[in-house]
């Protein structure tokens, strides 16, 4: 089961890759690794989910945490999310303060 | 009906889900796959965390039918009921967003029905979902 991620700093912005799944096995270790960029004048986390076939509500934990916990209320951007991930978005009310993209 | 038992959960639930979502019942509902999925996940994470002091068990069963899949899960842990939970509220403001009671939130909107009750010292909550059809 492919559980990886890979988080790079651009600027103000992070641009974070998502692999297989965002759940309770990786979520937590995605989770610490963006406190790390707390209080550092972040715009914006743009993940791209071209490669993520499943969230679970640990990981829309993560996605509300980047908006809530980094400071400066960053702007939120999904490249190529699936419409089952979108679902889910949507279903908790997160769905409005993310921007989807396609790239 | 499929019957599956664990004797230990204690940092288990990746494991447990998986052996759960790779049962024939579950894998085979292809257009459904990925609401059992979080939902086995959410269930089967929250026992493992919290239903018991140290460790104990889960049982799982799982009966398909044509047009409707129902999951039960039993644990001897204390005493819970997720649906008394007080349901996040999803209409605030994300900056304002408790990050707690997702995962039952998500269990009660995706499944059809969800039941939980107490019986012989068992917390047994049960769900199901009609499920469209896979051919």
């Amino acid at each position: 089961m492919e559980t990886t991620f890979e988080v790079k700093q651009d600027g103000t912005v992070l641009n974070i890759v998502l692999n297989g799944q965002l759940a309770t096995a990786n979520a937590p270790a995605l989770m610490e690794e963006l406190n790390k960029y707390k209080n550092q004048g972040v715009t914006k986390v743009s993940f791209d989910a071209t490669n993520l076939t499943y969230i679970a509500s640990s990981g829309i934990r993560v996605v509300i945490f980047a908006k809530q916990k980094l400071g400066g209320n960053p702007e939120i951007e999904f490249i190529n999310c699936n419409q089952e991930i979108t679902g889910v978005f949507e279903m908790t009310g997160i769905k409005e303060y993310i921007n989807f993209i396609k790239k | 009906m499929k019957k599956l038992h664990f004797e230990s959960v204690k940092d288990k639930a990746d494991e447990i889900v998986s052996a759960v979502i790779g049962t024939d019942e579950v894998s085979s509902c292809k257009n459904d796959f990925f609401t059992l999925h979080l939902v086995c996940e959410e269930l089967i994470v929250n026992i493992a965390s919290y239903a018991y002091e140290n460790d104990g068990y889960l049982d799982v069963e799982i009966e398909k039918m044509p047009s409707e899949i129902t999951i039960c899960f039993r644990d001897g842990g204390k005493k819970f009921n997720p649906l008394e939970r007080k349901m996040p509220d999803t209409t605030l403001p994300l900056e304002e967003r408790g990050i707690g009671g997702l995962g039952i939130f998500l269990t009660v909107k995706k499944m059809d029905s969800v039941v939980y009750d107490y019986v012989n010292g068992e917390n047994v909550l049960t769900v199901k979902k009609t499920i469209v059809n896979e051919k």
